[in-house]
């Protein structure tokens, strides 16, 4: 059973980010991290492969070469293969784009089941999972809770709607995105980490898969970033003043109403 | 020269820190407040392997380099001091001269196990008359049999009451200061060993420090570990620098976990109507923060280069324990500075990182002790 997980390097939640004077690109402190959703992707295909025997789970990436950092983490925890998509000179932003180039690397590689977190936390578009889904023309499941891959053709899912559960069967192969209680991710063993350490992963350039470069130039992309902007700062928080808590209570009242206007 | 990390090292750094920072961080405090050994971490965290770092891939361990297992250092205690002296009694002075001298039986029956967190280890060199001044030993150990007869108390034993084997340094005889000098095995349940006082610290507190006691212990001739009678100090020499730089290492950790409180602190409280790290007199804080760690830093990690390159780092191990833990001491205090009378209270980290660092300044030699060493050793005899 070959199992693919796709992940992303993504800026760590404590890393310093500014918007440079451009207005539409970032300057990132160099903190980098394995997406969080994607975490619980490759914890499940290592508890497949553990269960049976006959599995392999592929991790892979397009992105940045430093991206390979978060490969190793991956084989750290027990995937026997990786792979960098390496987005240099591409265009790797546009989801539509990144969807074209993962479905290739899945469609060249063989597959029976795809793992990927349900969004990234970066940009947090959502929509990597159910794209590359539909370019292999494989059934797709987002956000599951369970997953019990029973005689290799089908799959069973628990996925979270709205107010309950949904449990349904899915026919392999599939894509299914992963999210927070699907499992426990686990920390790195030391084997796992000394083999990571000496694990040489490929660093692929993705025109080889079979995409025309047109489709993956940065010119081809359907979405530019036309600017960013911080959060509006909070207003200070404002004391009101009053001789007594009758006083005091009429003041709010009279600030939520005329100031607030909720009342 | 080239100072980066390798790719391998890097990596090894980023995971160890993201380990300690799911494991142990989240633990430091009731560890602190506790004072117990924490069973359950303990369990948890060796269980991942990082116990062989140091020993040979054919032994289970993971060959570690030494800028490796100062990285190693570095980030257990960065996560909790108090945990990383325990852990890192089992990783180096705990175990080596049983990897040393061990005899195969002796290797299964105590390395290997404490390789995977299965057996505690420790090793005593102290008594309540003597630290640095090992040649004031009054533990004795006298040929008996096919054995040793051991007598003597050991004092401020890192794991010694939880400990289930320790290396304990002893004299042939004490008349002959440092040239009579042995390393011998001691395994718990031995008749006459047992443990006294457990030491109640101002912090580092988790690890478990106290008194053990040998009381006409006898031990087969193969729990000797050297081959050479009377040559104790100069296997000690082994690890020596390892251990200070370590030291050094460990304080750099503690370093970091209190600036980047004082960091969080300097970005979010606001005085005056502003955040505090933009007044110049807290800036100049973090500059000379950051200066002297960047330092600290330099001199640890040239001295592992050194030591894994085979140089000569006896004076180097020193000074990088001794200015680190000067810069860590440093680095508390402006912690309880910048965080101001929140840092006086039991209820905020601050005083946890005030407490630990103390500690630092007598594992691996007073700066009293290694400042005159290195004296000694550059201006010679004259």
């Amino acid at each position: 059973m070959n199992i693919i997980v796709f992940l992303k390097q993504v800026a760590d939640t404590e890393a310093r980010i500014f918007i440079k004077s451009d207005q539409n690109s970032l300057e990132i402190e160099n903190k980098y991290n394995m997406n969080f959703f994607d975490e619980f992707a490759v914890e499940e295909a290592i508890k497949i492969k553990e269960k049976s025997k006959d599995a392999q789970v592929t991790v892979c990436t397009y992105g940045p070469k430093r991206a390979i950092e978060a490969l190793r983490t991956a084989i750290a925890m027990g995937a026997d293969k990786a792979v960098l998509l390496n987005s240099d000179g591409l265009e790797c932003d546009d989801s539509l784009t990144v969807s074209k180039v993962l479905a290739a690397f899945a469609k060249n590689e063989g597959l029976d089941l795809i793992l990927c977190g349900r969004q990234a936390i970066d940009d947090e578009s959502a929509s990597i999972g159910g794209m590359v889904a539909e370019f292999l023309g494989v059934p797709h499941v987002s956000a599951i809770l369970s997953l019990d891959v029973t005689d290799g053709k089908t799959a069973r899912v628990e996925s979270e709607v709205e107010g309950g559960k949904e449990r349904v069967e899915v026919h392999l192969p599939a894509l299914l995105t992963t999210q927070k209680g699907l499992n426990t991710p686990r920390v790195p063993l030391i084997t796992g980490v000394m083999k990571a350490m000496k694990a040489v992963i490929p660093d692929v350039d993705p025109t080889i898969l079979g995409l025309p470069r047109e489709e993956i130039d940065p010119s081809a992309a359907g979405i530019r970033v036309l600017s960013y902007e911080t959060p509006q700062q909070r207003p200070p928080v404002k004391i009101l003043e009053g001789e007594t808590p009758a006083e005091k209570v009429q003041g709010l009242i009279k600030a939520l109403k005329e100031q607030a206007k909720v009342l | 020269m080239n100072f980066a990390l390798t790719e391998g090292q890097e990596f090894f750094r980023k995971t160890i820190a993201d380990t300690v920072d799911r494991m142990i961080v989240p633990k430091a405090r009731e560890i602190d407040e506790k004072d117990e050994f924490p069973w359950e971490l303990w369990k948890d965290f060796t269980g991942l392997g990082y116990l062989g770092l140091r020993y040979p891939e054919q032994d289970g361990g993971m060959n570690a380099d030494k800028v490796m297992c100062m990285i190693f250092y570095e980030e257990v205690a960065r996560g909790s001091v108090g945990f990383a002296q325990s852990v890192i009694m089992n990783i180096l002075m705990g175990t080596y001269f049983l990897f040393r001298f061990g005899s195969d039986e002796i290797q299964k029956r105590c390395l290997y196990p404490a390789m995977k967190g299965e057996k505690i280890a420790t090793m005593c060199f102290t008594e309540d008359q003597s630290g640095s001044d090992l040649g004031a030993t009054r533990t004795t150990a006298v040929k008996d049999g096919d054995g040793w007869r051991i007598n003597g108390t050991k004092m401020w034993i890192t794991n010694g009451p939880i400990c289930d084997f320790c290396t304990v340094l002893a004299t042939t005889d004490p008349g002959k200061g440092l040239k009579a000098l042995n390393f011998y095995l001691v395994e718990k349940g031995t008749p006459g060993f047992s443990t006294g006082q457990v030491i109640e610290k101002l912090g580092c507190r988790g690890t478990v420090t106290g008194e053990l006691v040998f009381d006409n212990v006898w031990v087969p001739n193969e729990n000797l570990l050297g081959s050479e009678l009377g040559k104790g100090v100069v296997y000690v020499g082994e690890i020596l620098d390892e251990v200070r730089l370590m030291t050094g290492a460990m304080a750099l950790g503690v370093a970091r976990g209190a600036y980047a409180e004082a960091l969080e602190f300097a970005r979010k409280r606001i005085a005056f109507g502003q955040p505090i790290g933009k007044f110049q007199l807290v800036r100049e804080k973090f500059a000379e923060m950051d200066m002297l760690m960047n330092a600290a830093r330099l001199m640890v990690y040239y001295g592992a280069w050194l030591l894994e390159a085979g140089g000569e780092s006896r004076l180097i191990a020193a000074e990088a324990k001794m200015y680190a833990t000067e810069v860590c001491l440093k680095v508390v205090d402006e912690l309880t500075r910048i965080y101001g009378a929140n840092a006086f209270a039991y209820e905020y980290n601050p005083q946890r990182y005030f407490r630990d660092a103390r500690f630092l300044l007598y594992g691996g030699g007073t700066h009293e002790v290694l400042k005159d060493f290195i004296g000694r050793t550059i201006v010679g005899k004259v």
